[in-house]
């Protein structure tokens, strides 16, 4: 075939081809996927494969949160993922003793009825090799103003111990709790049975409240029911009048308004503390677009990269498929005979063999786990057969037509008449099943990441609902762990079916249909 | 040159079974790994129960030799002492005349895989083939009925819901339809759901309620569509021309003269259906918590039951080669020009 020849035939293919509605859909979505894609990297971050597994960088995240636009359709509004960098914050440095200090402050605007679930304190950096070298973080808060509260700002977290990489869930720490009973108790809420003097340092002070808690089997019982996140955000007053404890614990209202946090690290000066990676989140009860999985990861992230998966398993393991089973069958019906014979045995035998049972347990045979190139792999020696019932049949008769036997009179060798003439008449029918097979090969993907049988070391549709399943997500009604992966596997399908069948009524002018 | 109706039979049959062969044969090969692997770790199990029990008994240890020579007693019981190609021929014999023996592991409440997968395919056969039926029966009547008046509003629909279904795996519509039927609208008790075993046939009926509505959607579009395909093909036939030509009423052509000659295609369908329906599907199984084949091979799966995954493999198979043999010669029964094509082949 020459160039000409070639761009002209494209060209014709092309006007035709734009006349199809569903296959013009289908190649707008394939591009829009291309792009989110090849742009997954550069959304999030390179290494996210590798972030996916190893969990650290979703430390902040919460676990199993819906989308935040859920809050839309409820009366409730809850609290968003909010995440505080080094760059949102204002940092003072100063000196005291052998002591640097660094004071951070910023300012959180709770505006929803249900506050955050916690706050996490993460990424602080130090080159302390001894306990007593670590970093001390102190943390303290403003509350709004509200008529009838005695004290706004208190101690919220007593200097504690921050080792480098370590984190600080606020509402797991014991000394939360009991700062918070006693700015409970200098507010009057709290009713201690013996007041702690002031002038005590605080670590005396917080043993002493400590011991009063436990001895009252009532007090006690508060504090251990008691959800710091809620109280610190909540309202201690209603219509001026302090509320009970018991409304403060049990039936807490969100205080709205802003709420300013100091947060004051101090270090030994010979130690090096780095911040530029410090975080402080307001860890939400709903998270981006499209929630969180039962390990705090964003399904939307997981979304996006499954797409290269997706895309990548589809194509290599169509396009190997139908080139070897074209080949096999253009082979087997261009020699005859018992060579014939016995490729469309072997070609039965394949196909009698039950593919899902049959991936399970080759995937078992490579050790369990099998990496994309083996999936690759496995899918084509199952995917191969029905091309070659079809090309053979088609090269059949081709095999009939005067001009072979004129090129054969001719001279030409057999590799020239199978790759000159008869491959080429294939093509079309070749572009179409490649399209039409992708569908096939992201489903069977998807159900062997289903069985966890896939590697971790890529994102994958499957695995995701693989996770979900493994959550209980349907029976929770976590409807963001199930339907967005799904809805991903059917599209990607959809969109190759569109074009398969255009590309097929426009290739194959012969099986057009009524 | 023909070939008699019997000895056709005779000729798909021989060579449906040497293919079965040689499918154990070659699953065979890749298990006898995964087994050996086992059964290794089962001989050093079973021996260091030896040597603890030896020891309560005669307070002391035993010998190294006696030890040894236990261990190898039991890796003759195993065969492992046998090459590879021999454990693997063994295995193929074994699996091929249904001695599949007992499982290391319980699945069903049982160790002996027969009764494990007699368990399961009832089970199995009660859902699937349910479905397969109310399948059939709304797939054929659409495709009939959008074959009548193709470029329709039903035609359209039906090609249109045939295209989407193939592009959804049924196991996520399986999740879709728990989400909405049991957690949101709350028809049906969780509990259903989320344990594997039900008792009772009032249970048993609406637990199989939505697995079998799934199935039904995500499968009777393709049907219809199929059959909608080859009765227009039939429809565009000749001796179709010549009834019209002679004024048959259209009714009596559709469903007299080309549902005729759609038969066989149609009826290899049903029998693949049917036939299908036996192996159930894993991973739907799995997601209703469905106790049946699937569900077993995934327990297999889980357990590391490698011989209960082999019958099942071998099950699988069987299914298959059987229905493509039946099909065939069905297909020959009804239409008598196949055969001498499988005659001039042979």
């Amino acid at each position: 075939m020459r160039w000409v020849d070639f761009k002209d035939s494209v060209k014709r293919f092309w006007s035709e081809y734009k006349h199809q509605k569903s296959g013009m859909l289908g190649l707008i979505f394939l591009i829009i996927l291309l792009v989110l894609g090849i742009a997954a990297p550069y959304l999030t971050s390179p290494d996210m494969p590798k972030q996916w597994q190893t969990g650290e960088a979703w430390i902040v995240n919460p676990k199993n949160a819906p989308p935040s636009w859920e809050n839309v359709f409820s009366n409730q509004k809850l609290a968003d993922q909010k995440v505080y960098t080094i760059h949102d914050m204002k940092v003072a440095e100063s000196k005291n003793g052998s002591y640097k200090v660094y004071t951070l402050t910023f300012t959180y605007n709770m505006d929803y009825d249900i506050p955050p679930k916690d706050i996490v304190i993460t990424g602080l950096k130090s080159n302390a090799s001894r306990p007593q070298d670590n970093p001390l973080i102190s943390v303290y808060v403003e509350r709004p103003a509200e008529q009838g509260a005695k004290v706004e700002k208190f101690l919220l977290l007593p200097d504690t111990q921050l080792p480098s990489k370590g984190v600080l869930h606020l509402s797991y720490l014991k000394e939360v709790k009991t700062l918070l009973f006693y700015w409970l108790y200098e507010n009057g809420i709290v009713k201690l049975p013996m007041a702690p003097p002031e002038a005590l340092p605080m670590e005396i002070k917080l043993m002493q409240i400590n011991q009063q808690i436990q001895l009252d089997s009532k007090l006690y019982g508060y504090f251990q029911s008691m959800d710091p996140m809620r109280v610190l955000f909540g309202a201690l007053t209603e219509n001026g009048q302090l509320r009970t404890l018991d409304q403060v614990i049990n039936d807490p209202k969100a205080l709205k308004g802003n709420y300013k946090f100091t947060i004051v690290i101090k270090a030994p000066e010979n130690i090096k503390v780095d911040l530029s990676n410090f975080e402080v989140a307001m860890v939400g009860r709903t998270f981006g677009i499209l929630g969180t999985d039962q390990y705090g990861r964003p399904i939307g992230v997981g979304l996006l990269w499954g797409i290269r998966v997706a895309i990548a398993i589809g194509l290599a393991v169509s396009i190997s498929s139908v080139v070897i089973g074209i080949l096999i069958g253009v082979t087997s019906a261009y020699l005859g005979g018992w060579a014939d014979e016995v490729i469309q045995r072997i070609t039965e035998f394949f196909m009698t063999l039950p593919v899902l049972p049959m991936l399970i347990l080759l995937s078992l045979y490579f050790g369990g786990r099998i990496t994309l190139k083996q999936l690759v792999l496995i899918l084509v020696i199952f995917g191969w057969m029905g091309t070659t019932k079809v090309a053979r049949s088609m090269a059949l008769q081709i095999k009939e037509q005067t001009y072979i036997e004129a090129a054969r009179a001719l001279g030409a060798s057999t590799g020239r008449i199978v790759f000159r003439h008869i491959v080429p008449q294939l093509l079309p029918y070749a572009f179409a099943s490649i399209a039409l097979s992708v569908p096939g090969a992201i489903l069977s993907e998807a159900g062997l990441s289903f069985l966890g049988l896939t590697s971790n070391n890529m994102i994958t549709w499957g695995q995701m609902l693989n996770v979900a399943q493994q959550n209980g997500a349907t029976l929770n009604g976590y409807w963001w762990q199930v339907i967005p992966p799904g809805l991903a596997i059917a599209l990607v399908g959809l969109i190759f079916v569109l074009i398969g069948v255009s590309l097929d009524t426009v290739l194959n002018p012969k099986l057009k249909r009524a | 040159m023909g070939m008699s109706f019997g000895k056709y039979v005779a000729y798909r049959l021989v060579n449906a079974i040497i293919i079965l062969f040689l499918a154990v044969l070659l699953m065979s090969a890749l298990f006898t790994k995964l087994a050996t692997i086992q059964l290794t770790s089962q001989v050093d199990e079973e021996v260091q129960m030896w040597v603890r029990g030896y020891t309560q008994q005669h307070h002391q240890q035993p010998t190294k030799e006696m030890i040894e020579s236990y261990r190898e007693s039991r890796i003759k019981y195993y065969r492992l002492d046998q090459p590879y190609w021999k454990m693997m021929w063994m295995y193929t014999i074994d699996t091929f005349f249904f001695k599949w023996g007992n499982s290391f592991v319980k699945v069903f409440g049982t160790t002996d895989i027969i009764s494990q997968i007699k368990t399961a395919l009832a089970r199995t056969v009660l859902l699937f083939t349910t479905s397969e039926i109310f399948i059939i029966l709304i797939g054929l009547s659409l495709g009939l009925k959008s074959a009548r008046h193709p470029g329709s509003l039903l035609d359209r629909t039906i090609s249109i819901l045939a295209m989407i279904a193939s592009s959804l795996p049924m196991w996520w519509v399986g999740m879709l339809m728990i989400l909405l039927f049991v957690v949101y609208l709350g028809w049906l008790p969780i509990t259903l759901y989320s344990q594997v075993e039900v008792s009772g046939w009032a249970n048993i009926l609406k637990k199989m309620s939505l697995p079998v509505l799934t199935i039904v959607l995500v499968s009777f579009g393709g049907w219809a569509w199929t059959t909608r395909n080859i009765m227009i093909g039939t429809m565009q036939e000749d001796f179709i021309m010549v009834a019209r030509a002679k004024g048959v009423p259209e009714r009596r052509i559709i469903y007299g003269h080309a549902l005729k000659a759609a038969a066989p295609p149609i009826i290899t369908m049903v029998i693949f259906g049917l036939i299908g329906s036996l192996g159930g599907a894993i991973i739907t199984e799995i997601v209703f918590n469905w106790p049946g084949m699937g569900r077993l091979y995934y327990e297999a799966l889980q357990l590391n039951a490698v011989r209960t995954m082999m019958a099942l493999n071998y099950m699988f198979a069987v299914l298959t080669v059987l229905s493509m043999v039946l099909a065939d010669i069905l297909y020959a029964y009804l239409d008598p020009r196949i055969r001498i094509g499988a005659a001039a082949r042979s």
